[in-house]
């Protein structure tokens, strides 16, 4: 089955044209919270996006069906159980990982992304394409959050993923991390420069005064 | 589109009923792997005190390392004898710490800030066959932000350090989160918690100390974590004297087991 | 002087419309309109003009500066031969390379050894501030084709002075990059910045690399400082730890902290050149007076309440108000940092407020956070951020007032 370029276009319009946290400047929360290691980073985006698929998936299933004066408690109840469902995966089977995400995962269920691609897309949509708008828009999160990690690990670790390739000075090399890309305000810093270089590149996205 | 309250209360209720069952099911399911996840960290942070966790460390190895050399105890902390009657495997020592019924008030105003104590806690003893080569005492108290918690491992006369490690700690990164550092937890080894009084005496001073033979009771502070190196003195001689471990390493000190 | 303007003027026909180099506009324009007046008046509607532009006002600060300067490179060098002679090493890398090159030994009496090794120091990272943040400038002016203002000529001979002597170069060179682009020209160039960008610079430093901007080596440009022989802290660390007992136990008297022969950020431990530079700015008019008054009634009010209150684990609630002071960047945060009008309120009253803010917040942060002992840095930044709301508050105040009057 060929893929319609309509179907196409919500699946990659999440990335640069329409980013949820570049443009919408939606998710920033976890966004500062587990970008220290890519590590982390990976399985965050992960775990958004497939939850962002289901929940959408799951909503636009039941769109015809659900009550519109308790379609936003639906849909919560949703999204909190395909959290807490990843989120006992994750601790049994990634459990460094999730530890270190420690409440990060459960947030997810207050991610604005969530609630709002179920909420304004899936909620209009049938099944099959609003579960591609969850992935699109789960990649469009991942490509925000995997550079700032890339980023703040790098030059605040001097490591990738785990890897030493700056050797820091506190281990006999030469590299002095930067502390800032470790603490959070590093990642709003980078994640405005990001959005500065989007808008510049894509001078539509910036709001009019 | 308008719905009957019936209409509404039962999709209500299908759909919490739908997703309770996948709530349900997942935790179930995966409740075993996640007790045994649980263990497993445990189990690495002793062994990695201990200097015993094995180079690849997959479950079976940690498993089995921590089966051959480690003995898990519960330690009565004022009395300092071992509790036979509670099974280690299952001894929660914080939840004990938290009920009002198994802890008691710590002195007031220490400088480690620990608030309350449990009566017993969970020690370790490294073993080879019968024999007691180390022990492994658990610590914890304030750094800066957070409270840090740890292991002590002490040498068979229970005065020596062999290791010590933070598992849990939310230091600045870089600064006090610096007590992660492997170059710096090798400084203690081999320096000495008592004081030719007996008194504990280990501490984190501000800059250089000394080589362990010549200068045994100092180690290097961390630089730019005033706080947290002052936190981890304190912690140190706080769980070292009387009311930590002391009675338990004093009765170890005259020749129990 | 004629042949210099007939030289600008020869090239000018390069950089206007439709000439060759049309794009690198602003370079020219800088380099002009520093050396003469502009050519161009005002052509539309009502202007007040004034004699004090904004680069005269900009030079103005910097003339202030001077003293501050000159006591830089005076006190570091005295700071590190004092320590020297103290048992000290020095440092041993280029500095001393060329200092012993000319003949000069580490004399902490000798007024003009100790200029020169300071100024050793002072200098190079003066010039690395000056050509990196210099460059970023111009690029953005090209960029977005305005002209290139004075304005960092201030921000450029600031942030050397409140960094330590022993900073390494690449970090001077990252944090006025930081500076320029994230403390000013993100916000859109010079007059809309919402954070003093000096400050900005040396935050961003302070939390990137805490290691060489804090801490008790890295006041002093010597080697082998420990806690038994030379201690290197700063004045102000020794009264965060110990209060004034510990200050006077290690030597340190007000008179030498007014003076400003103390270690600390090259620039900012002379209250004494500070006021120098705080006479000029006033009798210039180019700094409010309010915001100063603000700052030190801020300062009298919590460091005396702390006194009041007092503690008996944390002696600094003890210090007064006056050793604060004289303390750390306290006077030349106030006269420099905090009376910067871009990111200073711009209300007379608000400026009282914003003042009055900076003052009670450099004390608390001082004397109560464990983890930071310089509160000026902090302080000024913080209120930078909350300047606009005491103008809105003045603002709202006389809006009120007045409609008041017109119902009787």
């Amino acid at each position: 089955m060929v893929m319609q370029t309509k179907d196409l276009k919500v699946l990659t319009d999440p990335l640069f044209e329409n980013n949820p946290i570049a443009l919408q400047v939606l998710g920033v929360c976890s966004a500062l919270a587990v970008t220290t290691k890519m590590e982390t980073a990976i399985v965050m985006s992960i775990a958004l996006t497939v939850v962002t698929a289901f929940s959408n998936m799951a909503v636009s299933l039941i769109r015809n069906k659900v009550p519109s004066s308790i379609r936003i408690i639906t849909q919560l109840v949703i999204i909190a159980s395909l959290v807490i469902i990843t989120d006992q995966i994750l601790k049994a089977f990634l459990f460094d990982i999730s530890k270190q995400l420690s409440v990060f995962v459960g947030l997810i269920i207050t991610n604005c992304i969530v609630m709002g691609r179920a909420e304004g897309f899936a909620m209009q949509n049938p099944p099959g394409r609003s579960f591609l708008d969850g992935i699109g828009n789960g990649l469009g999160y991942s490509v925000v959050l995997l550079s700032v990690a890339s980023i703040r690990e790098l030059f605040g670790s001097g490591s990738l993923f785990g890897i030493t390739l700056l050797k820091p000075v506190t281990e006999g090399g030469w590299y002095t991390p930067n502390g800032l890309m470790v603490l959070a305000p590093g990642a709003f810093f980078i994640i405005g420069l990001g959005i500065w270089a989007l808008r510049t590149w894509k001078p539509e996205q910036v709001e009019e005064d | 589109m308008s719905h009957s309250n019936a209409y509404i209360v039962g999709f209500a209720g299908a759909v919490c009923i739908i997703c309770s069952i996948f709530v349900a099911g997942s935790a179930v399911a995966l409740k075993d792997r996640q007790e045994a996840n649980k263990v497993l960290d445990r189990q690495k942070n002793v062994l990695a005190v201990a200097g015993k966790l094995p180079d690849n460390a997959t479950p079976d190895a940690v498993a089995q390392a921590f089966e051959t050399n480690i003995r898990a105890r519960v330690v009565d902390l004022q009395s300092g004898e071992y509790v036979e009657d509670v099974d280690p495997a299952t001894f929660d020592q914080r939840s004990m710490r938290d009920d009002p019924a198994t802890s008691h008030a710590a002195p007031a105003g220490n400088a480690a800030k620990v608030l309350r104590l449990p009566n017993e806690g969970l020690i370790y003893q490294v073993v080879d066959g019968d024999k007691v080569e180390m022990v492994i005492l658990p610590v914890e108290g304030k750094g800066l932000w957070s409270t840090l918690y740890g292991f002590v491992a002490l040498d068979d006369d229970m005065n020596t350090i062999q290791g010590l490690t933070f598992y849990e700690h939310a230091e600045t990164p870089g600064l006090g989160g610096e007590v992660d550092n492997p170059r710096w937890k090798a400084l203690w080894v081999g320096r000495e918690v008592f004081d030719k009084s007996g008194e504990p005496a280990i501490e984190v001073i501000k800059g250089q100390a000394g080589p362990a033979d010549s200068d045994p009771h100092r180690v290097d502070g961390l630089s730019g974590a005033t706080l947290t190196s002052r936190g981890v003195s304190a912690l140190m001689q706080f769980w070292m004297g009387d009311d930590g471990w002391g009675p338990y390493i004093d009765r170890m000190q005259k020749g129990g087991a | 002087m004629r042949w210099l303007r007939d030289l600008l003027d020869k090239q000018a026909p390069m950089f206007e419309k439709g000439g060759k180099l049309e794009k690198l506009h602003p370079v020219w324009e800088a380099q002009d309109t520093i050396l003469f007046t502009p050519g161009f008046v005002t052509k539309a509607g009502a202007h007040i003009r004034d004699a004090l532009d904004q680069k005269r006002m900009m030079i103005t600060v910097v003339v202030a500066l001077g003293p501050a300067m000159l006591m830089a490179m005076y006190n570091t060098g005295y700071q590190a031969h004092k320590a020297i002679a103290a048992g000290a090493s020095p440092v041993g890398d280029w500095h001393d390379a060329i200092y012993t090159a000319l003949g000069m030994g580490y004399d902490p009496q000798n007024i003009l050894a100790c200029f020169l090794y300071g100024a050793l120091f002072f200098l190079p990272v003066y010039a690395v501030t000056m050509a990196v943040g210099g460059i970023i400038e111009v690029v953005f002016a090209v960029i977005r084709h305005d002209p290139v203002t004075e304005g960092f000529l201030v921000t450029g001979a600031l942030f050397p002075l409140i960094l330590p002597p022993l900073i390494p170069l690449w970090q001077v060179a990252l944090g006025i990059a930081f500076a320029v682009i994230l403390g000013k020209e993100v916000f859109g160039g010079v007059g809309y910045n919402i954070f003093n960008p000096a400050l900005t610079g040396r935050a961003f430093l302070f939390f990137a690399y805490p290691a060489q901007i804090s801490g008790d080596k890295v006041w002093i440009a010597a080697k082998g400082l420990s806690a038994d022989g030379v201690s290197g802290a700063t004045a102000l660390a020794h009264a965060s730890e110990g209060g004034l007992g510990q200050l006077t136990s290690h030597g340190f008297d007000w008179m030498h902290a007014f003076l400003g022969l103390v270690p600390g950020s090259m620039g900012e431990t002379s209250a004494l050149a500070a006021l120098l530079g705080a006479g000029i700015l006033l009798l210039t008019r180019v700094a409010s007076w309010q915001t100063m008054v603000g700052v030190t009634l801020g300062t009298v009010l919590m460091a005396s309440t702390l006194n009041g209150i007092g503690s008996e684990t944390n002696a600094f609630f003890d210090v007064p108000f006056w050793w604060h002071m004289v303390l750390g960047g306290w006077a030349f945060g106030m006269v420099f940092m905090a009376t910067d009008p871009v990111s200073s309120a711009y209300t007379a009253k608000g400026k009282l407020l914003y003042g009055l803010g900076i003052g009670i917040l450099v004390v608390l942060i001082r004397v109560v956070n464990p983890a930071y002992p310089e509160g000026m840095m902090l302080a000024i930044l913080f209120m930078n951020m909350f300047a606009p709301l005491a103008d809105h508050f003045v603002l709202q105040g006389n809006i009120r007032r007045r409609a008041k009057r017109r119902v009787a």
